[in-house]
């Protein structure tokens, strides 16, 4: 049992944020090499991938309650962070299946489903929720569909309709976003909400990953990881409150950044969606401070290594500029320059001390 | 295709419902076939002994429990085998196996209205549609197109749909006033349209001519690969020669060699077959390829399209 039925962390100031052994070795790290360079990295996503966070289909750790309660205060003070157009009704319907049936499946202990034609039960303990609905009628559900299970899920989601042989953001929930907003990209197509990415466009990587999406089949899902860092635990780091969070940036010392800079990871699985043909867009994120991520030395070693050498474009879209040669020298003191195993596994049975 | 976890279904019954056309409810044997948007199309592998077939069917409609799925075959004149094989051999208890399924041709969810236009087998995915159509409350009407003696048939496919919005025509398009009844569509309305070439290539005509915009026009080809002149393939890669014969596809002669090319429509219509060409001159028959690629001749379709030159390099 991994996930805890209380809220024990703070993803706001005063910021409180801890990770279990257990969930730091469990930590999708994103770099299989010590150089990196942005690539459509696609892989089927199958159930038992590398890391255990990517061994189940949408994967529940020990920050559930917290980060279901963060997003719970985010959504009520800016509704508008849930936003589905009217024709992607049936992908709403389509993501309440995926999410119920999978969730109850593979964590019987925290979730069950009862199905009886249209009439389903869906039970929820670490939430405490106990819910009689029809399946189909929105009527019989507290939010609409889509909302109502997206606010039981870790992660961001967005919903994408397919036309014109591209594929449009028509929908979604958006509380824990590396700093873009669903309100700006509501309604865009593939290529327009990924125009801000440096060399990407360059290297065909969108041509190709559009075509490849337009043909992605119901049944076999495909995982990414992306990454980038964040200044304190902070899961909302959104345009909207850019005042809030954009000054952290500056706030980094040598003597605070192990604490204070985090490495931010986004499993990203995209579905085809059964009933709709739409795209589901999974944005799952993880947040481990340094000190947490140098106590797998392979890691530390490897940061230190991809950070250095990191393209100028690419660490300033994603906005480290700031830090990242104080991040740098921090780290350089955890790297011996031995050579490390290609791929992204820890190496480790058990972590080293703090 | 995976080898492992293959699903199998066996034909649970089958009717001729004219004398070409033939419907076949598929029963899936220990699994579930997956909820389905219409327009999808499911991938069937089945045959004897003799010779195995891979084909692609639209699926007419899914039983709510996912035990059972119906599509109807049109038994082609000079089919390379597979809808022959179904009509004389596709008994009940007959087991096929289930490959794939996905949809090239799904309803757009942000039209206003949908105006369905088919001829002959090409009702198929339509039939599906009308269903959602129907349930979502949307707005639509379909036109169909077939000959006077399969009138009967056609009328009893479609018994039960709402009159007012289906239409069977046993007249050439033309004559039954369809260029007008386009050029009087509103704005918002998105055309979808499917059956044989000639079918096709005046509705395409049409549609342009009365002035849609291609984002509104959406068509779906029933393609059956034709034969032609045997060819060879050099596979770059391991500098094997693969002959492909009259009656094969270049698809099928690669998977015969035991390679594992991507496939997913095997009609000409996905893209997912397409492989590089280093040398010679492809004959292109697919509706994927833009005029640009097709001069450029570096990439072909293995599903349909076939060989100009006597031997074609590939980046296999
Ligand atoms: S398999 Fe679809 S175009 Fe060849």
């Amino acid at each position: 049992m991994i996930a805890q039925a209380s809220v024990k962390d703070s993803y706001r100031p005063p910021y409180g944020v801890t990770n279990s052994p257990e969930t730091i070795l469990r930590f999708p790290f994103p770099f299989p090499e010590d150089s990196y360079m942005y690539s459509m990295n696609v892989e089927p996503h199958v159930r038992g991938g590398p890391v255990v966070a990517m061994q189940n289909t949408f994967d529940i750790d020990e920050h559930y309650v917290a980060e279901c309660t963060e997003k719970a205060r985010i959504l009520a003070e800016d509704p508008r962070r849930c936003i589905v157009m009217p024709h992607m009704r049936e992908a709403e319907w389509d993501f309440v299946e995926l999410a119920m049936e999978t969730l109850s499946e593979q964590y019987p202990d925290y979730f069950a489903l009862m199905r009886d034609g249209a009439n389903w039960h869906w039970t929820n303990r670490l939430l405490g929720l106990e819910q009689a609905f029809v399946f189909g009628d929105a009527e019989t559900l507290p939010h609409p569909p889509f909302e109502y299970m997206a606010r039981q899920m870790q992660g961001d989601f967005t919903l994408h309709d397919q036309r014109e042989d591209d594929l449009w953001m028509d929908g979604g929930m958006v509380t824990a976003q590396a700093d873009w907003s669903l309100k700006f990209d509501l309604g865009m197509s593939f290529r327009q909400w990924h125009a801000p990415v440096p060399k990407a466009a360059e290297l065909g990587v969108f041509d190709r990953g559009l075509r490849f999406l337009l043909m992605l089949q119901h049944g076999k899902p495909v995982r990414r990881l992306n990454w980038t860092m964040t200044i304190n635990p902070r899961l909302d780091t959104s345009p909207e409150n850019y005042l809030v969070w954009g000054a952290d940036r500056a706030s980094v010392t040598p003597d605070n950044a192990l604490d204070k800079v985090h490495l931010r990871v986004e499993l990203q699985t995209l579905y085809r969606l059964p009933r709709s043909h739409a795209i589901l867009f999974s944005i799952r994120c993880y947040l481990l401070p340094l000190r947490d991520i140098v106590r797998v030395p392979k890691w530390g070693r490897r940061l230190h290594r991809v950070l250095g050498a990191l393209d100028p474009a690419l660490s300033s879209y994603k906005g480290l500029d700031l830090y990242r040669p104080t991040v740098v020298s921090v780290l350089s003191r955890y790297d011996d320059g031995a050579e490390l195993t290609p791929g992204i596994l820890p190496d480790l049975a058990q972590l080293e001390d703090a | 295709m995976a080898k492992s976890g293959v699903k199998t279904a066996i034909i649970a019954s089958t009717t001729l419902l004219t004398p070409t056309l033939r419907r076949f409810v598929l029963r899936a044997q220990g699994w579930c076939f997956p909820v389905l948007s219409a327009g999808s199309h499911v991938l069937l592998g089945f045959g004897g002994p003799e010779r195995m077939f891979k084909n692609a069917y639209s699926i007419v409609s899914r039983k709510d429990d996912g035990s059972e799925i119906v599509i109807i075959v049109r038994r082609a004149p000079q089919s390379r085998g597979g809808s022959v094989f179904l009509h004389e051999q596709g008994r009940e208890g007959l087991s096929v196996t289930i490959l794939g399924t996905a949809n090239l041709f799904p309803i757009m969810r942000r039209a206003r209205r949908h105006v369905l236009l088919s001829a002959g087998i090409g009702i198929t995915p339509f039939l599906a549609y009308l269903e959602t159509l129907r349930a979502g409350g949307m707005d639509y009407v379909l036109h169909h197109f077939c000959r006077p003696e399969e009138r009967e048939a056609f009328e009893s496919l479609l018994h039960g749909q709402d009159s007012a919005c289906v239409h069977i025509h046993d007249q050439l398009p033309g004559a039954a006033g369809l260029r007008e009844q386009l050029a009087n569509q509103p704005i918002t309305t998105h055309v979808y349209y499917c059956g044989p070439e000639g079918f096709m290539d005046w509705v395409a005509g049409a549609v342009r001519a009365v002035g849609f915009v291609p984002g509104k026009v959406h068509s779906e080809h029933f393609f059956v690969p034709e034969g032609g002149q045997p060819f060879a393939v050099v596979l770059a890669r391991s500098g094997r020669t693969v002959n492909v014969g009259a009656d094969e596809t270049l698809l099928e002669a690669l998977e015969a060699a035991d390679l594992n090319p991507p496939c997913m429509c095997r009609g000409g219509a996905c893209g997912a077959c397409a492989v590089t060409v280093l040398d010679g001159q492809p004959d292109h028959r697919d509706h994927v390829l833009t005029e640009a690629e097709r001069t450029a001749a570096t990439t072909i379709l293995t599903c349909v399209s076939r060989a100009k030159t006597q031997t074609l390099t590939l980046d296999l």
